[in-house]
């Protein structure tokens, strides 16, 4: 039987992330655990028009390749992948996993080299994205591995997910993820007249040089779902400490109570509660490892707990990130890396933002609204 | 289960596909088959290859039913690059409702056959230049096995029985059974023209100068057939196929042809006549035929209505109408291959250039 909720998000996904037009070519990249979503997104792009495939990707293949394969293997990168994500216009990824910690007791090493082969393929459809000439959306079908994460029921995870997404309720989500648009736009436009930001809160007063950076507003386009506002900061300026309440997940495994010290924009020192070798090979795994590629604010507000889940917890209302690794260079960010790991830092407490030296945000709240944006002519 | 399934990855992968080093393998399957191509990845890298799944979803029903002609006729990049750039191809094909495109009219089906043309033609080519080697093989479903009239772990057996994988060494009766083959392939391969001569059926097929092929397990598995391409206006007479004809999914039960110099003048059916007429229409030369057959596996002893295993039956020849194997010297194109089968282990015969060659579904001598 058809979820009506499921059906809902892939017409989201088609008619508003992607906006697909006629005769585009789509890839819809799920497991086979997310198969009643991506026929959803299938679906709803044969109605736009457009010819879609679905690109299965099984679970236990990577489990299997880290386990037995040789190092050709590992590093392999087939031309047939090079050569789609040059021939289709738009992807949708949709991570769900079954079970979430299926490479937690991978080889570190050999799994860092088999993230880098991925990462050609990943950074080669960044530059098209960039270029406008792709399309692409990430998101989620939820799961009981997922859920588990969260410490919820399925059920319980599953209006989660949807309210996220602003497809549980009636009504019209196209229109909520418009509005939502429109204020996350107006907050990057402001953002942009700052030079340097100040984040004080438990464990944690950093300073990050933004001057000449460009904001982006995660407005549901890219993820779905979405509702932050970003930067990549300058590479050299970020000093200070900074601690995450939150546990920081990357691929699997999971690294607890992080404080991270920055002097010129590297991390001069790192400690963990738990985790620490796997947090320390993160921060060699290359010479951009160890600076800041984003930061940015939380603002979906119906998102309002942490779910072990970098989609959802990023956004979380309230909270600011950090990404360690690389950059986006199309809002000037010029740090390169093969990693791109974000972690979250709770300040709906005590946290206090400062923006050149004056207090904007309080409590997870920015304290005034910007003013709406300036139509261009 | 997981053990046999993981011997049949391992002859697929080291017997039939012969993988080597370096080799690219494209594993094409639906998520349904997850288990097998789970495995043939896990051997696909044993033996050194590289790996590229090209794992979809059954979306055929959707996009048939919901789909504009030319979403339906679209061929996708990612069907192209691999069609271009695989050293070796795998197909598992087991789809868990093998009845799901009944109400998709002929047409359209016609449609996505002369859509993918130039694509099968491409594959072929590459192919008959060694530049690909390809692997059609099938998964024990719940739904294979209720066409098959058993139950699901009854079907597991008939499967692996097929495919000679229960003894200690499937490579080894594979390579014995293989040499039978090409034993058969060239005492035919020293004949002009076959009578075929059953209940029903008086055909003469003509083919000299065309080569008879073992079909030994690498490019179907399980396999067992010998096959060539006759001339293709050398075929006359009429056939009665005794067991029924399914293509996609769609069954048309006794099936009766007559042919005149290679063409077929008329096509009756119990059943689904209008569906035969439909794909005989496809194109000009799916009203010829692409392939003869004699199928020789006599661990495929019952009909399954699965056309990997029933061109196979021990005792049976079958005939397809539409596209002929070039490898064979073959020369008629078409969008179709549709494969249909007649028993000939009771009451038949078969003679070569005038002599008795084989009885009751057995040959006499070669």
């Amino acid at each position: 039987m058809r979820d009506p909720r499921v059906a809902h998000l892939g017409e989201l996904i088609v008619s508003y992330s992607l906006a697909l037009e006629p005769g585009k070519v789509v890839r819809i990249d799920a497991p086979p655990v997310a198969a009643p979503l991506a026929v959803e997104i299938y679906r709803a792009a044969l109605a736009a028009g457009a010819h879609p495939f679905v690109d299965v990707a099984l679970e236990r293949l990577p489990e299997l390749l880290l386990a037995d394969g040789t190092e050709a293997q590992l590093e392999f990168v087939s031309p047939i992948a090079r050569a789609e994500v040059e021939a289709v216009d738009a992807i949708v990824t949709i991570w769900s996993e079954s079970n979430t910690r299926a490479l937690s007791r991978a080889d570190p090493d050999r799994q860092r080299r088999y993230i880098e082969a991925t990462q050609q393929l990943a950074k080669r459809r960044w530059a098209r994205m960039t270029s406008g000439e792709l399309d692409w959306c990430g998101t989620l079908f939820p799961t009981e591995g997922h859920a588990q994460d969260a410490e919820m029921s399925l059920g319980e995870y599953e209006r989660f997910v949807f309210r996220a997404c602003h497809v549980e309720e009636p009504g019209d989500p196209v229109a909520h993820w418009r509005a939502a648009s429109d204020e996350l736009g107006a907050r990057a436009q402001a953002l942009e007249e700052v030079r340097e930001l100040r984040i004080v809160g438990p464990g944690t007063d950093l300073k990050l040089g933004v001057e000449g950076r460009r904001w982006s507003a995660a407005d549901g386009r890219l993820n779905m779902p979405d509702g932050e506002v970003y930067t990549s900061p300058v590479e050299t300026l970020t000093e200070g400490e900074i601690s995450f309440t939150f546990p920081a997940l990357f691929h699997g495994r999971e690294v607890t109570d992080i404080r991270l010290r920055f002097e010129g924009g590297a991390v001069v020192a790192a400690e963990a509660a738990r985790g620490g070798d796997y947090l320390e090979a993160l921060l060699a795994m290359d010479a951009g490892s160890r600076r800041l590629g984003e930061v940015a604010f939380g603002l979906n507000y119906e998102i309002d707990r942490f779910t072990r889940n970098t989609l959802f917890d990023e956004k979380i209302g309230g909270t600011m990130h950090v990404a360690l690794g690389s950059s986006f260079h199309e809002l000037g960010g010029l740090n390169e890396s093969s990693l791109h790991w974000d972690l979250v830092c709770d300040l709906r407490g005590e946290g206090e933002v400062y923006a050149d030296g004056e207090l904007v945000w309080r409590a997870g709240r920015f304290l005034e609204q910007p003013e709406p944006a300036v139509e261009h002519v | 289960m997981s053990e046999r399934l993981r011997r049949l990855a391992d002859v697929i992968v080291g017997y039939s596909a012969g993988v080597k080093e370096g080799d690219l393998v494209v594993i094409e399957g639906t998520a349904n088959v997850e288990p097998l191509l789970n495995e043939i990845y896990a051997s696909v890298l044993q033996a050194r290859g590289l790996p590229s799944p090209r794992t979809t979803l059954e979306l055929d029903e959707l996009l048939l039913s919901e789909g504009s002609e030319e979403q339906v006729e679209w061929v996708s990049p990612a069907e192209r690059e691999d069609v271009e750039r695989a050293d070796v191809w795998i197909v598992v094909d087991a789809p868990s409702n093998t009845k799901a495109l009944t109400a998709i009219s002929p047409e359209r089906q016609a449609a996505t056959q002369r859509a993918r043309k130039a694509l099968r033609e491409r594959y072929l080519e590459r192919a008959l230049n060694g530049e690909l080697r390809w692997v059609l093989t099938a998964y024990p479903t719940t739904a294979a096995a209720q066409d098959a009239d058993m139950s699901l772990s009854e079907y597991e057996d008939f499967v692996y029985a097929a495919a000679l994988l229960d003894d200690g060494d499937p490579v080894g009766r594979w390579r014995a059974f293989s040499e039978e083959l090409q034993r058969a392939a060239e005492f035919l391969n020293d004949k002009e023209e076959l009578r075929i001569v059953a209940d029903g059926t008086d055909l003469t097929l003509s083919f000299g100068g065309r080569t008879w092929i073992a079909a030994d397990g690498h490019e179907n598995f399980p396999d067992g057939e010998v096959f060539t391409a006759p001339h293709e206006t050398g075929v006359d007479g009429t056939i009665r196929f005794s067991y029924p004809a399914v293509f996609r999914g769609r069954q048309v039960d006794d099936v009766r042809l007559r042919f005149e110099e290679g063409e077929v003048v008329a096509a009756t059916a119990a059943r689904a006549q209008d569906f035969l007429e439909e794909m005989i229409a496809v194109d000009e030369g799916a009203r010829r035929v692409g392939e003869l057959a004699f199928g020789l596996n006599d661990a495929v002893g019952v009909f399954t209505r699965n056309i990997l295993f029933d061109e196979k039956i021990g005792g049976t020849v079958h005939i397809a109408l539409g596209s002929a194997y070039p490898e064979c010297g073959g020369q008629n194109r078409s969008a179709l291959h549709w494969d249909m089968i007649c028993d000939l282990r009771s009451g038949s015969e078969v003679y070569a250039d005038g002599e008795l060659v084989y009885r009751d579904g057995r040959f006499l001598r070669f």
